[in-house]
């Protein structure tokens, strides 16, 4: 087998096994991640508790565990809005042209220019106050599904631009085929490709965004862990080189991520 | 001259013999301020980087003496307070000069005072004199002697001179002519502020030297405690003035001379709950947090112990009241500690009509007993302590939502939309006496943070506790002040409407390169005296790395 | 276009930190020595007094003149804050994409010199490494080991920019000249300068757009994590107090350079049709 097929079987695997552990997170950790075993903050790797305890006493490997599953379940659900939007628009924007090319290419760039920390931020306060801390995930990653659009859009946008410019268009187009048909038949089919491209890669992106937003403290609420949470963790450096088994976040983090992008064939990505 | 100078010679080779670890005259002393000072004028300042700035280059007429808490003569040397408790007289000394050589007289206070009260003037410092309506009479029948006459009553009433710096009246550079030990050479904004020894500075020590010690003082402005802690294991920097638990473990371990514990601090942590009637909560949740039982059983479920022992690495004390132990003369020792007792807190909730099952508490009628507790984000240590109430409340059956949100929306929903269950801050006291804290006592006030605002105090006791701010207000002695005091202090433990969590210890780091400095808990807690700090020898002179 | 464009990023920031919650209150209000007076002071001067349209169009006359108001929160003007502030950050940035381009460029080179499947993996490897690090991590890092900022967004924009370029040398290289070059028996120094180089220039410099543009939307954080003196922390506290002619100042300036970039890569993109 070729090299490269086999580092994508090794990722997907990967992935695989990241996912299920997640989904099956309530029967692999032993305890819950909320219970804080107060006797034993910061503490090291033990049989009771497989990667130790963080700073309020509570065991790593549930956190990472269920961590993984609000990630790696909820960043696909964004990553899928964030994709329909720009699906939608980028195609509008490159078979349309003109005008309306011009305005939602305008738009996207005013979004990428806004502040989007602050954006979320304000969002975020707007938020009532009295949910359960799983919806707040939800509603979490919703926000970051919604504001993220931009940068897929550029990409579905040249892909379709390409294709109004391709020459099966114009001969559909001469032999007078309806719009609404060349759309379904010809053009969304070719998008796919494309879509389902941004869409991989908006994952790690969006797992990313996440954890960033909880570095800040904006993200998921207490005492749901996620990666983002996880990770603040490493903010201290005493503690880390006490334990680097606190580490384990964002090791299983860049794994994710790196298989993510290695799982793919390789492809060009248009600027 | 010539006996004088032979005095110190002998007194300097005496110095040589036996003192070897001795500073030495000079030298710069390099720490950091944590925000940007946002004016040099004395009379306006209402942060802490300007505060900083001002006690440093500040000349007041009388000193409060962080470490024995007592008040000395500066640039008074006497003072009488009437007994109407409205006119203060002081003795200045002779002879002085601002550090720009205009020279000092009674003029300069009567301008200072004049400044500080006048109406378009919104500073910390000046309200604290305006008791009253009226304006201010100031007399100064010599150059030596200032009378100032307020228009109301003020309690404490010389105690606020420390925070007073006198500005000239006649100089050309305005505020930058200063009485205190350093004045302001240098300034690049984001950067940091320069300080250069006062020429003119009033202060000699016991031997009759001048001071101050040091040649000049850098404070870079630098917000990050991590750099700022990186740069003083690197020895650029000679002190930190406040160094959070997780910091100081961390230098303890490598370099234990260098941490400083002055012992519990002032600052309090606490939370409170929504008792505002106009708040937009549920009628159940109104029920709640008005019960006194609900309140105190939520306090006497929280494990403080645990949060001292782990969010503060066990650098905080538990606290149960508004005074901390360390304030010796205003704290009320009498008070009993509340006890941590879950099953207890259990049995107060089913007396007042809560019902406990499978976990779960329920008021009396039915709705599940849940709150929301909000806190502002990017203080590790006040989400870690939601987590852990999170947690104990839980096992009294009690749900808590944890938010954080950014200190604006914060600020926003505590004192405008009143739109949250319950809210977790901190309480910084630079303040000694607890008059500078009537708007959070009187139920009228704006900062009575759980009901602010009230036109009529709407339980008995925020009434009592209404009558007792106003009488230690007007009352005569410190010891009839300190009664009525700490009789609020036995209400607030009865009714608990701030349930108190914890003091912090004031943590410190000192580079032994500095001799001289006794840390303690009042700020400015490192280089409360600044003057008689040096650099130890052996560290180069005038260094600045 | 970009004017207009820059401009209503200008307002749509405003507009958003108006209504945003938190918007007028100030810490200061909580200080319990204050007077009701004071208290109530600080509250009408932190209010908008007209209306947001009629605020932005003085702003912005102001901002012609160079005058662009003064910073609530630092309470200085904006234009000597932004004079200070923008060298710190033009000079991180560039030094920043100037280092990622000098270690793409290597690494393309190399990949493209020596293909093979180890260089190949380990190039993919390593970009993907640190693609996968969220932007606060990297500053931490650069926190911990004393780095200087500008090798923080080095390190950011390094992987997005070695793909492309691994990319765009590969496409070229697989042309068939190419091929017919290599056949001859022409040096791959020559036909890298010559024939590949050449023709992938417009590419390169519309590249040169998105990464000067990846550089900057990475220093917001970065500056703002590492407190560096420069716009990026300058935009975050602003952002966080609320100080609305800061924030559209450097909503401007963010909007001039964001839009600046993508036009320049899209001019760039044209001609290379």
């Amino acid at each position: 087998m070729k090299p490269s097929k086999i580092v994508r079987m090794v990722s997907a695997g990967f992935l695989c096994t990241v996912f299920l552990a997640g989904l099956f997170a309530g029967g692999v950790a032993r305890y819950s991640y909320a219970t804080q075993f107060r006797e034993l903050p910061n503490s090291t790797p033990s049989t009771a508790h497989y990667l130790g305890t963080d700073g309020l006493g509570r065991d790593l490997f549930a956190r990472v565990l269920y961590g993984t599953r609000i990630s790696l379940l909820l960043a696909p659900g964004a990553a899928l809005l964030s994709t329909l939007i720009a699906g939608v628009f980028g195609a509008l924007a490159g078979l349309v042209g003109g005008w309306c090319e011009k305005v939602i290419l305008a738009s996207a760039d005013l979004c990428m220019a806004l502040p989007l920390l602050f954006v979320l931020l304000a969002l975020r306060a707007l938020l009532p106050l009295d949910v359960d801390p799983a919806v707040s995930v939800v509603a979490t990653f919703v926000l970051l599904g919604l504001l993220g659009w931009p940068s897929s859009l550029r990409v579905v946008w040249a892909a379709s631009r390409n294709m109004r410019r391709s020459d099966f268009l114009l001969l559909a187009n001469a032999t007078g085929c309806p719009r609404w048909r060349i759309l379904l038949r010809h053009v969304l089919p070719n998008l796919r490709a494309v879509t389902f491209a941004q869409f991989w890669i908006s994952i790690p992106i969006f797992v990313l965004s996440e954890a960033t937003l909880s570095m800040l403290g904006l993200g998921v609420m207490e005492p749901l862990p996620s990666w983002g949470n996880l990770l603040r963790g490493l903010e201290d450096f005493s503690v880390v080189s006490a334990n680097p088994w606190r580490m384990c976040p964002l090791v299983v983090l860049v794994l994710v991520v790196i298989s993510f992008q290695l799982v793919l064939p390789r492809q060009e990505e248009i600027a | 001259m010539k006996d004088r100078s032979l005095r110190s010679l002998s007194l300097f080779l005496l110095m040589g013999v036996f003192a070897p670890a001795r500073g030495q005259s000079g030298g710069e002393l390099h720490f950091c301020l944590h925000g940007e000072p946002k004016t040099f004028n004395p009379v306006l300042v209402d942060e802490e980087a300007s505060e900083n700035v001002r006690y440093l280059t500040g000349g007041v007429l009388i000193r409060l003496n962080r470490q024995s808490q007592a008040l000395e003569p500066a640039l008074a040397t006497s003072w009488e307070i009437s007994r109407d408790r409205r006119t203060i007289t002081f003795h200045l000394r002779k002879d002085l000069h601002f550090s720009d050589g205009t020279p000092f007289s009674a003029e300069d206070v009567a301008y200072t005072m004049k400044l500080l009260m006048d109406p378009q003037t919104h500073s910390p410092t000046g309200d604290a004199f305006r008791s009253g309506e009226g304006s201010l009479e100031v007399r100064t029948p010599a150059a030596d002697l200032v009378v100032i006459t307020f228009p109301a009553p003020i309690a404490g009433l010389d105690r606020l001179f420390d925070q007073v710096a006198i500005l000239s009246a006649h100089s050309p550079k305005k505020e930058m002519a200063v009485l205190g030990p350093f004045f302001v050479s240098d300034y690049k904004p984001g950067s940091y502020v320069l300080l250069a020894r006062n020429p003119n500075y009033w202060k000699r020590d016991a031997r009759g030297h001048a001071l101050p010690y040091l040649d000049s003082v850098r404070l870079d402005i630098q917000r990050n405690r991590d750099i700022e802690l990186l740069r003083f294991r690197r020895g650029e920097l000679q002190l930190i003035n406040r160094l959070d638990a997780e910091q100081f473990e961390r230098l303890r371990h490598d370099n234990p001379a260098a941490t400083r514990n002055a012992g519990t601090g002032l600052d309090a942590e606490e939370f409170w709950f929504n008792e505002s009637p106009t708040a937009p909560l549920s009628e159940h949740k109104k029920a709640w947090f008005h019960m006194t039982e609900f309140r105190q059983a939520v306090s006497m479920a929280i494990n403080r112990a645990d949060l001292c022992r782990i969010v503060y690495g066990g650098y905080a004390k538990p606290a149960y009241g508004p005074v901390s132990p360390s304030n010796h003369f205003w704290f009320n020792s009498s008070l009993e500690d509340p006890k941590y007792d879950p099953k207890g807190a259990l049995a107060m909730l089913k007396r007042a009509g809560f019902r406990y099952e499978n976990e779960v508490l329920k008021d009396s009628s039915g709705n599940r007993v849940e709150f929301n507790l909000i806190t502002n984000s990017g203080n590790a240590p006040r989400e870690k302590m939601s987590v852990m109430i999170q947690q104990d409340l839980l096992q009294v059956g009690i749900k808590v939502n944890v938010v954080t949100l950014d200190f604006p929306s914060l600020i926003e929903r505590m004192t405008r939309t009143l739109e949250y269950d319950a809210c977790l801050l901190g309480l910084v006291n630079t303040d000694l006496d607890p008059d500078s804290q009537m708007t959070v006592w009187l139920s009228s006030g704006e900062n009575h943070q759980w009901n602010p605002n009230q036109k009529t105090p709407a339980t008995s006791w925020e009434a009592e506790i209404d009558k007792l701010m106003k009488e230690q207000a007007s009352a005569r002695t410190d010891k009839e002040r300190k009664v009525k005091f700490d009789r609020v202090q036995q209400i607030v433990a009865e009714q608990q409407p701030f349930i108190y969590l914890i003091n912090k210890d004031v943590l410190l780091a000192v580079s032994p390169a500095l001799v001289g400095t006794a840390p303690v808990v009042l700020n400015p807690q490192a280089f409360w005296n600044a003057e008689t700090l040096q650099l130890a020898a052996g560290t180069e002179l005038g260094a600045h790395k | 276009m970009l004017v207009f464009l820059s401009l209503l990023g200008g307002l749509l920031s405003a507009t958003l930190v108006r209504f945003a919650p938190g918007y007028g209150v100030d810490e200061r209000e909580l200080d319990p020595r204050l007077s009701r007076a004071s208290v109530e002071s600080i509250r009408a001067a932190n209010r908008l007094h007209s209306g947001l349209f009629s605020y932005y169009g003085r702003f912005l006359a102001g901002a012609v003149q160079g005058d662009f108001g003064s910073s609530r929160w630092l309470q200085r003007p904006i234009s000597s804050l932004i004079r200070e502030r923008f060298p710190v950050t033009l000079r991180s940035v560039l030094l920043g994409t100037l280092a990622a381009w000098a270690a793409a460029l290597a690494g393309s080179l190399v990949v493209a010199f020596f293909p093979g499947f180890a260089f190949e993996i380990s190039g993919t490897v390593l970009s993907s490494t640190l693609i996968a690090l969220p932007t606060a991590v990297v500053a931490m890092f650069a926190v911990y080991l004393g780095a200087p900022v500008f090798a923080a967004i080095a390190v950011v924009i390094f992987p997005k920019l070695f793909r492309y370029l691994r990319n765009l040398f590969a496409h070229a290289s697989a042309q068939p000249y190419i091929l017919a070059a290599q056949a001859r028996g022409t040096g791959q120094a020559r036909i890298l300068s010559h024939h590949v180089i050449p023709n992938i220039a417009p590419a390169l410099f519309a590249l040169l757009g998105v990464s000067l543009s990846m550089g900057f939307g990475a220093a917001i954080p970065i500056e703002a994590l590492c407190d560096s003196p420069g716009i990026g922390q300058l935009a975050w506290q602003a952002a966080l107090n609320r100080d609305l002619p800061l924030i559209m100042t450097v909503t401007l300036l963010v909007s001039v350079i964001t839009v600046g970039a993508n036009s320049l890569s899209d001019l760039a993109d044209q001609g290379a049709w």
